[in-house]
């Protein structure tokens, strides 16, 4: 069984006369360990699928399974504990917290799933060490270039080891070397099973990826 | 979620907004302030009158002699009149009435206040030179302060002795450290040989009276004989004739206290019409001061009502504002794992630490206004422990009230749209 399955997972937004089809229904599949990559113009609806795989968002209709669970339907609560555990998020804009140093950064995510503090400290730094930052563990993300950024956002979702890693256009601020860069770690990550699952405007990376979904208008229309 | 890990990344956060922070907290800080500045200034004036009025002794009552209105007014006026006897005040006669007329009445001990000076090793002093019964150390409660000396006795009257009891403070100023027992002090060109020293809390109600530490004290029989009960008094050039500057009385049942207190001045009502004698009933005191401090209670409420009400609002603004400017940094915690109670719980945490360190700056700037008030205006203070508890708990609950719809606010935004800011 798949990693990610989606049966007729749809979205809307607004009501009668002004309502949006933002997602039609549809059926995915993602298999672990992976690396997907999933393009279409602007409105075409991969930010609200992008939202909807990251339990940002709960779809209108369909069946969401991660893990074989169903996911779509939980409480808040619940959604929020495995998308802590289960999905790492890595934005186009990094996100990080400008008055947190780069180590408390990558804690976030442990904070909440509740590990120890010494332990999330000794991972955090683990995983900035292993992304070629073991060396600035207490800068401030804006004492840090863009690519630099974009790697703490990576350890940072890799921080409670979760089988898949959401990408939203992660290229998007960054310079074509710096981004091939970005690129090359996601494909280390999925060499070691991890599924990745990354928005892109960048039809070069098409080749980089082994499966590209794309869509349009709200319909997929190659998966 | 480790507490003391939030509580430091919190504290962060309102580091990193220091200005605005102790600009929010300042409402609390001056509220809590001005009620535990105005609780210790309130509580050192209670346990004061209190004080005071526990001296006088709760199962007494005490008539005081006050020269008359009418008598003062024709001073003033220096008109001529016949006499220069200003006589007022309870007499022998209102003494024996009361001693045979009331059943509740167990004691009844006048005092005298001769006016005149005390000599000591040929200097005048200017203590306070009284005359009473030996049943006076009983009512006011005062001791022996030196074991080796005595209280005056009835036989000190009978026999006419010439001996005093000195008030502790009065023995030392006249003695210092050298041993007063054995010593004379000299009035009206007699010598009286000290016999005893008193120690006492209380202090005699009563014209030009004042604490009977600061006493010289004679036999009240002795006195009498010696000095007549016609004084002269040269700064007013006239003659007092006052029986008893005050009079003790002491009960024997405190329940009938009131009943006896009513009676009493119901007879002096009938006998001293013109005012020349004052009833003074520590037990009603007691109770005035309860009811005062009742309405002290209510203001002090109040005040602190007004002033944390103008606090929690100042915090829930900035609050409002802190979401209003965070809302991503919400979508980012909630897309990283945080769920509603953990930002709930987060920005809780800081209106309740916000407010929770202004109330302990106000408890310290309240503990400076009580100390100033003491320096300046002499009057005592005291801050009771149970007021500061107070006062941090209802500024902790301020936070709680107040953060509670900011916080459920930033709570209740969805992920998407607080991340899309």
């Amino acid at each position: 069984m798949s990693l990610i399955q989606l049966r007729g997972i749809s979205r809307t937004y607004g009501a009668g006369e002004h309502l949006v089809h933002a997602l039609h229904p549809s059926d995915l599949d993602f298999d672990a360990g992976r690396f997907t990559a999933i393009i279409g113009a602007s409105g075409s609806g991969k930010s609200t699928l992008m939202n909807i795989l990251g339990l940002l968002d709960p779809p209108t209709t369909g069946v969401y399974r991660l893990e074989g669970q169903d996911v779509a339907h939980l409480t808040d609560a619940a959604r929020s504990a495995i998308r802590g555990r289960k999905i790492g998020i890595v934005f186009q804009s990094f996100n990080l917290l400008p008055h947190l140093d780069i180590r408390e950064n990558v804690c976030i995510p442990m904070r909440y799933a509740g590990v120890r503090k010494r332990d999330m400290r000794d991972r955090a730094s683990e995983l900035l060490t292993r992304l070629g930052l073991g060396n600035r563990l207490h800068h401030r993300p804006t004492q840090l270039s863009g690519g630099q950024c974009q790697r703490v956002a990576i350890a940072r979702a890799l921080a409670n080891d979760p089988p898949v890693i959401l990408a939203d256009e992660p290229t998007g601020n960054l310079d074509e070397p710096t981004g091939r860069e970005v690129i090359r770690i996601f494909q280390e990550l999925a060499a070691a099973a991890r599924t990745i699952i990354m928005i892109t405007h960048n039809p070069d990376y098409e080749t980089a990826v082994q499966r590209v979904i794309e869509l349009h208008d709200g319909r997929v229309v190659r998966a | 979620m480790n507490l003391l890990h939030t509580c430091e990344v919190t504290l962060h956060s309102l580091r990193t907004r220091a200005i605005r922070s102790v600009l929010a907290s300042l409402g609390v800080v001056l509220g809590v302030g001005a009620v535990v500045g105005m609780l210790a200034v309130g509580e050192g004036a209670r346990r004061e009158s209190l004080g005071r009025i526990q001296s006088l002794g709760v199962d007494n009552l005490i008539i005081r002699a006050v020269r008359p209105l009418a008598t003062a007014r024709q001073d003033t006026a220096g008109a001529a009149t016949a006499s220069a006897l200003d006589a007022y005040g309870f007499t022998e006669r209102d003494l024996i009435h009361l001693r045979t007329r009331f059943a509740n009445v167990r004691q009844v001990v006048p005092v005298r206040n001769l006016r005149k000076t005390v000599y000591a090793r040929g200097r005048p002093t200017d203590l306070i030179l009284a005359a009473t019964t030996p049943a006076f150390l009983d009512v006011t409660r005062s001791r022996l302060a030196d074991p080796r000396g005595r209280w005056l006795s009835a036989l000190d009257g009978e026999a006419m002795n010439l001996v005093c009891v000195l008030g502790r403070t009065a023995a030392d100023r006249l003695f210092g450290a050298a041993d007063p027992l054995g010593e004379a002090v000299s009035v009206g060109g007699m010598q009286f040989r000290v016999v005893g020293v008193v120690a006492s809390e209380a202090s005699v109600e009563m014209a030009g009276g004042g604490p009977i530490n600061n006493m010289v004290i004679l036999h009240l029989r002795t006195a009498a004989a010696l000095f007549g009960t016609i004084l002269t008094s040269p700064e007013t050039n006239r003659l007092v004739q006052v029986e008893a500057d005050a009079v003790y009385v002491a009960v024997r049942d405190t329940a009938a206290l009131p009943d006896t207190a009513a009676r009493l001045r119901a007879y002096l009502g009938v006998t001293h019409d013109q005012g020349d004698c004052q009833l003074l009933v520590p037990y009603e005191l007691l109770e005035q001061e309860k009811a005062t401090r009742r309405m002290f209670t209510i203001v002090t409420g109040a005040i602190a009502a007004i002033s944390l009400l103008v606090g929690g609002i100042g915090i829930m603004n900035i609050m409002l504002a802190n979401i209003f400017e965070r809302t991503r940094e919400i979508g980012i915690l909630r897309a990283l794992g945080a769920r509603r109670s953990h930002i709930l719980g987060q920005f809780l945490l800081e209106s309740v630490m916000l407010t929770g360190l202004g109330g302990l700056a106000g408890i310290a700037l309240g503990a400076g206004i009580a100390a100033a008030v003491e320096r300046t205006a002499g009057m005592k203070t005291v801050i009771a422990p149970d007021s500061l508890l107070l006062a941090l708990a209802v500024a902790v609950l301020t936070g709680l009230l107040f953060g509670t719809y900011p916080a459920w606010k930033a709570a209740s935004l969805s992920p998407v749209e607080a991340l899309r800011r």
